[in-house]
């Protein structure tokens, strides 16, 4: 079996990514049909989680603990362990999933990919994680502009209805689980995963305070909880290839196919399926094809915008896994990677980032509402040759006084840009800057 | 008992308070904006972040691990944490800015954020002066702002409904208005609209915010973002004074302060009391405030052969003693009144008693169906309940005619009501009632009749108290000061003959707007002692004692008890 590969040294640094089959997006025409994937054994994982015996819910929740799998939205927390904080069923009490569509983070656009090619994959995980936490009720929120698959989804979910697939006495089992799809109005807050229940509730999507977490009082008060969509995906792979299998494929702690966004100065930008772990490098020059127009490669965003970018010396040997970009000095984020030749003013990407922050900060909190705005303020300005070297360390000083002082992360993925594109490029900022007026310490 | 260390001072602690709420009420004061008492927390200003730890356990025996000292070590939380949102724990260590810098930084940080984006009018600001804001930027602020650019423009001067204006530019996104028509008032009226730094509160699309609490948000709101349509620029808030008495609109007794400058009431805003109104008061008890500055009158008056002309209060006094006097006790009807005070009406009772005349009755002014079932109620008097205690009942209208008619009316003393606006009479008919004698607050209807009329101090005047409908009884404090000097007055007013030469601005010192008024309860023993009755003055709290006394359904309720939330009385069906 091709998978062993991965299983050895689980790690993507050989070449042995090449001859990756692909389980998320298979090469098969018109998956997204209901029929298509049924006809590709589809909906057997399900099938087995709620017919064989040995497929408690518990063993379903141990078998995703055992596989690994590291929630694909971002923050990476180890799914299995999430579900296990559900508390146990108490009768009269529902019980709801969350599943996390609303991805519109600049630089990530794996998610859309799984709706468009491969929906009812998406559901079959819902289907076993609902299963594994006896989940009354899953609200899909998907990003408002994905209208289309949207509503390829809905009628698709119809048919699973139709089917027998979903809603009442599921394959005829005493299981009964539905699946609502809820389409976003556009707001980047509402996949912070509290708000997204404040917004499934129809409420002004702002982020609550936590404790108490979603699994005590999510939706409505009741326990929930929140996944990504490719999270999800992943648990028919478990059920189907087995925990052993799915923790065998990439890095050793970080392990599972994962989509790759690869966006900016490459020749094939795209989502490309692949292990965990594999080397930067390679995904840049042998996967997208290397840097546009032969250029040389200056920076690179691992994970969505909100994770510190990463200089082109600073990736030699670097792997796409949590502990591997941790050490080089950022994060594994949505594996969203933005691409940037040696060309890019970097100052202008903060500015266009800072730019994306302040637009969407929800203006809950004091810090996020009023740094955002002037954190762009000052990348503007500095941009437009306007600025101070003093502005680069008010910029940095309001990184500080932001940090770690709101409700949610926003805050914070709004800092980090600006501090580490500060600290990794401070000479074309600097270079920007305006004969200071200002003594420089 | 759990202990709890803030800033290294250890403190006891029942239950599970909130830090903030804690802090707060033990005297360890803390900046804060969105928090409120009576309001969920939603900890989105940030100002009250704290360092927050807990004692490091061992983890085989449980104990508390402790440094050579003998002290607790303590793992503090790797953020700060905002106090409002934290739940209090037994062995938890709290840093607030008396000891940690960093909090102190933190204090500054967010106020210089606030502060970006706030127009800093204050100048022309009405919450200039009790500004949350203002106040704790000059305690816990930073020394200026290295904000250098344009600030966010948003909506001003926008009508949100018939009594609130919304200045977008003040906001700081609390939230507590919202919040307030979510929980409180539940009318759903306000929510935030816009996105980030751009937001601010509105109404719904087609909604007008006219909540019948709706000027609450006024109060709560910590900026001048929610203003008064009525009061907006008509007075500084340190030119004025504020007095802790109750509304007279209903018969709630919702506590409220009734704000003056140059003796005239300018404002009405609510006092906490838990047991009534917690922190609120409905609109329609603020908007009354002209009746106390309105067709007051100006001193006493007698008729003549011109009509009613001025008099002195001595030869006021003097007549209407004659004229009572003249008349057989029995044929004086006595109406007592829900809008005066216990004492004004147990005076009265007194004096009809020595003549020999039946208990007065009183008027009742019931608007069947204008109660909310929370702070408005059906009667729209405030003191019915301690009229009924007295033994002051309902007049019953027929039996008045029946003995009008019967030509048995030989007198009529109204006190503070107006029998001819409220029905009991009409115009021609009080007309043959020989002798009427009049004590009131604002020109009215019946002293087209009276032969004497002696312009009673109000509710914003005098001292007294009040029986609300549910049997609160509470005492009120004199706002503004009456023409003469009434010692009393002055004493419940703090005023000493030193504060005489006081400021401009000052109430006692300004005779301006001043009404020419006496309380009843000096006005009647002094016409009982022409009547040749043994009557000495009295101040009311020694009139309150003597009710207390002899009254059971009065049974405890001395100024000293009722201090300034009131006390409760027995039920009178549980009255032995």
């Amino acid at each position: 079996m091709e998978m062993a590969l991965f299983g050895d040294n689980g790690s993507g640094k050989t070449d042995a990514w090449r001859s990756y089959e692909r389980v998320l997006l298979p090469p098969v025409r018109d998956l997204h049909r209901f029929d298509t994937y049924v006809g590709h054994g589809g909906y057997e994982a399900l099938r087995a989680v709620l017919t064989r015996e040995e497929w408690t819910p518990g063993k379903v929740i141990e078998a995703t603990k055992a596989s690994g799998l590291r929630g694909r939205g971002g923050a990476g927390f180890p799914t299995g362990l999430k579900w296990s904080f559900m508390p146990p069923v108490e009768p009269g009490k529902p019980r709801y999933i969350a599943c996390n569509g609303d991805e519109s983070e600049p630089g990530t656009f794996k998610d859309r990919q799984l709706m468009e090619y491969n929906p009812h994959l998406v559901f079959e995980g819902i289907l076993i994680a609902a299963w594994a936490m006896q989940i009354d009720a899953t609200y899909l929120y998907v990003r408002g502009e994905y209208a289309d698959w949207i509503r390829h989804m809905e009628s698709e979910l119809a048919m699973l209805y139709d089917k027998g697939y979903a809603g009442k006495r599921i394959l005829g089992t005493d299981f009964s689980s539905d699946i609502v799809i809820h389409k976003g109005a556009g707001a980047y807050i509402c996949g912070e995963e509290t708000s997204l229940l404040e917004s499934v509730e129809g409420k002004r999507a702002y982020p609550r305070i936590k404790p108490p977490f979603p699994a005590q009082k999510g939706l409505w008060g009741c326990p929930t909880t929140v996944n990504n969509v490719e999270t999800l995906a992943c648990a028919p792979l478990i059920i189907n290839r087995g925990a052993e299998w799915f923790a065998g494929v990439g890095a050793e702690k970080h392990p599972g196919p994962v989509l790759y966004g690869i966006s900016g100065h490459v020749e094939r930008p795209g989502v490309y399926e692949y292990p965990t772990g594999m080397l930067i490098t390679d995904l840049i020059e042998k996967v997208a094809g290397g840097v546009r127009g032969g250029k040389k490669l200056k920076a690179i965003v691992p994970g969505g915008a909100s994770v510190p970018v990463l200089r082109a010396d600073m990736i030699e040997g670097v792997t796409m896994d949590a502990e591997s970009l941790r050490e080089a000095g950022s994060m594994m984020g949505t594996a969203g990677m933005l691409v940037m030749d040696e060309d890019t003013d970097m100052v202008k990407f903060l500015r266009r980032v800072t730019r994306f922050y302040h637009h969407e900060s929800c203006g809950q909190c004091t810090p996020c509402r009023e740094g955002t705005g002037w954190i762009e303020n000052l990348v503007t300005r500095i941009d437009e040759g306007q600025g101070t070297l003093r502005d680069l360390d008010i910029l940095l000083e309001l990184c500080d006084q932001m940090e770690g002082r709101t409700v949610c992360a926003l805050a914070d993925a709004a800092a980090w840009p600006v501090r580490n594109t500060i600290q990794r490029f401070r000479e074309e900022f600097e270079a920007k800057c305006r004969q200071s007026i200002y003594a420089v310490a | 008992m759990p202990k709890i260390t803030i800033d290294n001072k250890a403190y006891a602690f029942e239950g599970q308070p909130k830090l903030l709420q804690f802090c707060l009420d033990h005297g360890v004061e803390l900046p804060h904006f969105c928090y409120h008492p009576a309001l969920s927390v939603p900890a989105n200003c940030r100002q009250c972040l704290v360092e927050v730890g807990m004692p490091v356990r061992d983890r085989e025996t449980g104990e508390i691990a402790r440094n050579d000292d003998g002290e607790p070590i303590i793992r503090w939380g790797p953020k700060m944490t905002t106090s409002c949102s934290v739940d209090m724990a037994d062995g938890m260590a709290v840093r607030t800015h008396r000891s940690s810098e960093l909090v102190e930084q933190a204090q500054k940080d967010n106020l210089e954020f606030l502060l970006i984006n706030h127009p800093l009018d204050c100048p022309i600001c009405d919450q200039a002066g009790h500004c949350p804001l203002q106040n704790q930027t000059y305690k816990y602020g930073p020394e200026g702002s290295r904000f250098e650019f344009r600030k966010v423009q948003k909506p001003k001067k926008v009508v949100l409904g018939p009594r609130v204006m919304l200045d977008g530019e003040r906001c700081i996104n609390c939230t507590r208005c919202t919040r307030f028509t979510d929980e409180v008032s539940k009318s759903h009226q306000l929510t935030i609209i816009e996105r980030g730094v751009k937001n601010y509160p509105m109404t719904p699309p087609g909604e007008v915010f006219d909540d019948p609490y709706s000027m609450n948000v006024i109060d709560i709101c910590p900026v001048g973002a929610l203003t008064s349509i009525d009061f907006r620029f008509r007075a500084r808030i340190w030119e004025m004074s504020s007095a802790p008495s109750i509304t007279v609109t209903n018969a709630r007794g919702a506590n409220c302060s009734y704000w003056v400058r140059d003796n005239l009431v300018l404002r009405i805003t609510p006092r906490a009391n838990p047991h009534i109104n917690d922190y609120w008061l409905p609109d329609e008890d603020r908007a009354t405030y002209p009746r106390f500055n309105e067709q007051r009158p100006d001193g006493p008056r007698i008729r003549g052969d011109e009509g009613l002309q001025p008099a002195d209060w001595e030869t006021a006094y003097a007549r209407a003693s004659e004229l009572l006097g003249a008349a057989d006790g029995s044929n004086i009807l006595f109406l007592g009144s829900p809008y005066a005070t216990v004492e004004d009406n147990y005076l009265l009772c007194k004096l009809a008693a020595a003549l020999g005349a039946s208990p007065p009755a009183y008027i009742p002014h019931i608007e069947p169906g204008a109660g909310d079932g929370w702070l408005i109620t059906d009667d729209k008097t405030p003191n019915a309940e301690g009229c009924r205690r007295l033994g002051v009942h309902p007049v019953d209208p027929a039996l008045v005619r029946a003995r009008l008619e019967a030509g048995e009316i030989a007198a009529l003393y109204a006190l503070e009501d107006d029998p001819v606006a409220s029905g009991l009479f009409q115009r021609e008919e009080i007309q043959d009632i020989p002798v009427v004698l009049h004590t009131y607050h604002t020109t009215n209807e019946t002293l087209a009749a009276a032969d004497v009329a002696l312009p009673a101090a109000m509710v914003v005047e005098t001292v007294g108290s009040y029986v609300s409908e549910d049997g609160h009884a509470q005492r009120v404090w004199p706002a503004k000061a009456i023409r003469g000097v009434n010692r009393t007055l002055r004493m419940e007013m703090g005023v000493s003959r030193l504060d005489s030469h006081g400021t401009p601005f000052d109430r006692w010192h300004n005779a301006a707007n001043q009404v020419h008024c006496k309380p009843s309860w000096e006005m009647l023993p002094n016409i009982a002692r022409g009547l040749g009755l043994e009557w000495a003055d009295a101040s009311p709290k020694e009139i309150m004692r003597e009710i207390a006394q002899h009254i059971g359904a009065f049974e405890g309720a001395t100024y000293e008890n009722m201090g300034s939330s009131g006390v409760r009385l027995t039920e009178i069906g549980t009255l032995a």
